[in-house]
């Protein structure tokens, strides 16, 4: 759909409980937060708009991550997601999550985390048609390129900190 | 006549009521529509209000709440149920707060852009495209973005959200997990119904597919679905009822049976006495399936009480009978006087036939028919078939002593007088308002329903039943385009909050003049594509990702305007017929109205437009066709009268006898009608129909005690058969009048007190006993 990839940098916290905020500075301020079922967005300027979790099963899925991750809770990643760690002997490891709901799976393909020792570093989201969102997660955002590439971000993503 | 010539004359009895039985479960269709049973509309706020009580928008729909489950799992129902009814056909809308792409038809999608009031404040330019793109790349990092990334080659100016939120019921509940919710945690969803809401039948059905829907889907056995809503109300009203009219039916029958045994200690008399009710019923409906596709069930429900007059034939025939009288010869020397009496009945009703309402002509035929059959067969069938040794009622010695206390009454002729004075000083007393002209304090609901109802309505901003904006215009456009003029001052009432919300048809469809000044303001594709590529300067959308928006733009440029008839083929399109509406050459629009906080403002919206626009008091209306009913009622009442005076003056030769018969009936007739006015009933037209029924038993009292025969045995003859009479109608009426139901207990009341003050009147002003 685009020929270039969408930057955009902010703030992603972590409510408690079900509730994520997503706060965006750049390139346009804006606001979602995710609870009760129920996202909202708020954009400078104009009415807020509303709509159903369900309507967005890719969101449901970053909740569900999130939260899990998170919390430390195990028990409900396994659910949501088949679960595949790889690691290395410098402390470098990545973990993949399949949603196991087929519904959900017919928009998002997988996440990947990447991190290193006990830090996350990149979140990639692959959509199922092919779209593909990273995260780039604590002081690795501060070196977000201003033309990222796919392969660049890759680089990034799993070069030694 | 001989054993076997009996035995043959009953089989041959039997067996043609049992084809005419088998002919009507073949033929026999019962309509449950309340309309067919209200006089035919004359002003056309009557004729809207005809149709609108059964077709209209607000009449059509059913409210349903869903609870006693988490939101998560009463969500997961209220879209398992939309979509289950969205299949059925029964069905023409089903709304429960989810945002549903599907109702603009694939084929309309185009259309979009003459829907939509976008075009008429701002061309499809540069600077507007590039403003529209950039908000789309903000929605696509946004956690939207899944949701509206489909959506985005086609239409990157989001128009049919706009759509979609234009057509969004004017004050929506709360959204939880994607569907309405009240505050009480109740799922909500909406349905209109493709059956009239003045049909209970109907309706049942439509309920019963509701319930049946939802049973099938998983979990729905923890949660509970409660519908509201005038459809649903007529059911409710209908089986409450049915159910005491039942039960009191069953126990009437029981003390009916018991009383007739004592009476006449003969089993066989009794079953043979049945006969003649059996055939008459059986004829009555036959004779209507005959003459009407439809038979409707309150005939029916009516038609049988008003044969409840037929009963006397055959109880006359057995308490008149002498020992060892042939059955012949007793029934030979009362014809004259039933024939006289069914004569009189049948003119009476003749006077429904007059009164040109589809569901008193069906009752007119039935009990007409019914009386003749009843009538004749108690002469020239049931005679044969009585057993020949009977016990003469004349020598019961309770009956001799009745009869001498009877004789020795003092019969004053100031009577009349005074009965008639009593009966003005009553009417003239009495307080309160003396017709109930609405329907529905008849039939009235438990208050909890309504409350919930009530609560249901405001939760999902439901259209008011009572009122409607009516536009009228010579076509569909021109109600359109009277629509679409209307709107500003519309929305200036809204934002001075005189209702709540106010939907017009334009709403739905806006008028091919306007579509078509949408259409001259969308640009041709080689500008469009220049405004395009400009605006996609800087932005990192692929550049042939809008072909199918700028090829959707072409396609409404060219598009004939949407229609009404086009329109009506979309889900869409049949929320819209309900607002705009064919009648006699012209079409009119239908606004409907919820939250009426200032009805004066309302009320004048239409005030310069010489009666285009004007708003429509349903409940009003309602009232003013009631009363009109009332008025053509009365008139055939006016008119049976005199020809019972004519037939009863014929009948016995002689005006002195005719008095003597009419008088007490009259007087009878207006005692009833006063008693319950001083008692503060109000009368409406169940309590006419029974003061007729009470009328025509009245009619036998006085005609039998009339009847100067001289022979003392005889009289107590009369007496005894007419006791057994008022015992039984006493016996069958007095217990309707204890039901809870208003319609039941008008019934019952009436009958039971006409029955008692003919009786005694009849006595009292009785001419003979006083020339012993």
């Amino acid at each position: 759909m685009l020929d270039r990839p969408l930057v955009v940098s902010g703030e992603l916290s972590w409510l408690g409980g079900d509730r994520l905020q997503r706060r965006v500075e750049h390139p346009q301020r804006e606001t979602s937060t995710i609870a009760d079922g129920e996202v909202t967005q708020q954009r400078e300027g104009r009415s807020p708009r509303h709509f159903s979790l369900k309507r967005a099963p890719q969101l449901q899925v970053l909740l569900d991550s999130f939260v899990a991750l998170l919390g430390g809770d195990a028990a409900r990643l396994q659910q949501a997601f088949e679960v595949r760690q790889e690691g290395d002997a410098r402390g470098a490891w990545t973990l993949t999550l399949v949603p196991r709901d087929a519904r959900v799976a017919k928009t998002v393909a997988s996440i990947r985390i990447d991190g290193y020792t006990n830090a996350s570093r990149c979140m990639h989201l692959q959509e199922a048609d092919g779209d593909l969102a990273v995260d780039l997660l604590g002081p690795l955002a501060a070196r977000m390129p201003a033309e990222p590439t796919r392969e660049a971000l890759q680089a990034l993503c799993q070069s030694a900190p | 006549m001989r054993r076997g010539a009996r035995a043959a004359l009953l089989i041959g009895w039997l067996l043609v009521l049992a084809g005419l039985g088998w002919m009507v479960s073949q033929r026999l269709h019962v309509s449950t529509d309340l309309r067919s049973f209200m006089p035919a509309p004359t002003t056309p706020d009557q004729r809207l209000l005809m149709e609108q009580v059964g077709e209209g928008p607000g009449s059509r729909l059913l409210l349903l709440a869903i609870h006693g489950q988490s939101d998560a799992k009463l969500a997961a129902l209220s879209q398992g149920l939309a979509a289950a009814l969205k299949k059925d056909p029964r069905y023409s809308q089903v709304l429960n707060g989810s945002f549903d792409l599907g109702a603009l038809d694939e084929r309309l999608l185009p259309y979009r852009y003459l829907l939509s009031p976008t075009l008429d404040t701002q061309p499809l330019d540069e600077a507007y495209l590039a403003d529209q793109l950039q908000q789309r790349l903000d929605d696509l990092s946004s956690p939207a973005a899944s949701l509206l990334k489909g959506l985005l080659p086609r239409d990157p100016t989001l128009e049919v959200l706009q759509l979609a939120e234009r057509w969004a019921p004017a004050t929506s509940p709360q959204l939880r997990e994607g569907v309405w919710f009240s505050p009480q945690d109740e799922a909500l969803l909406l349905v209109q119904t493709a059956a009239a809401g003045f049909d209970p039948g109907a309706q049942q059905q439509a309920i019963d597919g509701i319930r049946q829907a939802f049973a099938a889907l998983p979990g729905s056995a923890g949660a509970t679905l409660e519908p509201s809503g005038p459809g649903y109300f007529s059911v409710v009203a209908a089986a409450q009822t049915r159910q005491q009219a039942d039960w009191i039916g069953r126990i009437s029958t029981v003390g009916f049976i018991a009383l007739l045994l004592l009476a006449y200690r003969s089993f066989s008399s009794l079953l043979l006495s049945a006969l003649p009710i059996a055939s008459a019923a059986l004829a009555g409906i036959a004779a209507l399936t005959l003459a009407f596709p439809e038979v409707h069930g309150i005939t029916l429900a009516f038609g049988f009480t008003l044969l409840g007059v037929a009963q006397e034939y055959p109880i006359r025939v057995l308490s008149h009978r002498r020992a060892g009288e042939d059955a012949l010869a007793s029934v030979r020397a009362l014809w004259p006087l039933l024939l006289t009496a069914i004569a009189s009945a049948c003119i009476a009703y003749l006077a429904f036939y007059a009164s040109g309402v589809n569901g008193l002509k069906q009752l007119a035929l039935f009990t007409i028919v019914g009386l003749l059959v009843a009538g004749c067969s108690t002469r020239y069938l049931l005679p044969h078939l009585l057993p020949r040794r009977v016990h003469d009622v004349a020598d019961m010695r309770w009956l001799i002593r009745a009869r001498t206390f009877v004789d020795r009454l003092p019969r004053p002729r100031w009577i009349p007088v005074a009965v008639a004075a009593a009966i003005v000083a009553m009417l003239a007393l009495a307080r309160a308002p003396f017709w109930q002209d609405n329907l529905a304090a008849l039939t009235p609901l438990p208050a909890d329903l309504l409350q919930r109802d009530a609560r249901l309505r405001q939760a999902l901003g439901a259209p008011d039943v009572r009122y409607l904006l009516v536009l009228e215009a010579p076509g569909a456009q021109g109600v359109l385009e009277l629509s679409e003029r209307l709107q500003p001052q519309v929305d200036a009432l809204l934002a001075r909050r005189a209702a709540d919300a106010l939907e017009l048809p334009s709403r739905y469809l806006p008028s091919v003049a306007v579509q078509r000044a949408r259409q001259a303001r969308l640009p041709d594709r080689a500008t469009l594509q220049r405004a395009l590529d400009q605006a996609l300067q800087g932005l990192p959308f692929r550049a042939d990702l809008f072909q199918p928006f700028v090829d959707d733009v072409q396609a409404a440029r060219t598009l004939p305007p949407l229609t009404p008839e086009r329109y009506a083929q979309t889900p869409l399109g049949q929320r819209l017929a309900a607002m705009l509406v064919p009648r006699d050459g012209h079409w009119l629009g239908l606004g409907t109205i919820s939250g009426v906080h200032d009805l004066a403002a309302l009320q004048a919206l239409g005030a310069d437009t010489h009666g285009a626009v004007r708003l429509l008091d349903l409940k009003a209306a309602s009232e003013s066709l009631v009363v009109d009913y009332r008025t053509r009622i009365l008139q055939a009442l006016a008119a049976a009268a005199l020809l019972l005076v004519l037939t009863i003056a014929l009948a016995l030769r002689s005006l002195r006898r005719a008095w003597h018969v009419l008088a007490p009936m009259t007087l009878a007739t207006f005692l009833v009608l006063a008693v319950e006015r001083v008692a503060g009933v109000q009368i409406s037209l169940f309590h006419l129909v029974a003061l007729i029924l009470a009328g025509g038993l009245g009619l036998h009292y006085a005609l039998f005690f009339e009847r100067d025969t001289g022979d003392a045995a005889e009289q107590r003859r009369t007496l005894h058969a007419t006791i057994v009479c008022v015992l039984s109608a006493l016996l069958v009426f007095g217990m309707l009048a204890w039901a809870t139901i208003p319609v039941l207990r008008a019934i019952g009341l009436t009958v039971s007190l006409g029955v008692a003050f003919h009786f005694c009147l009849s006595i009292l002003m009785a001419p003979h006993a006083r020339e012993d």
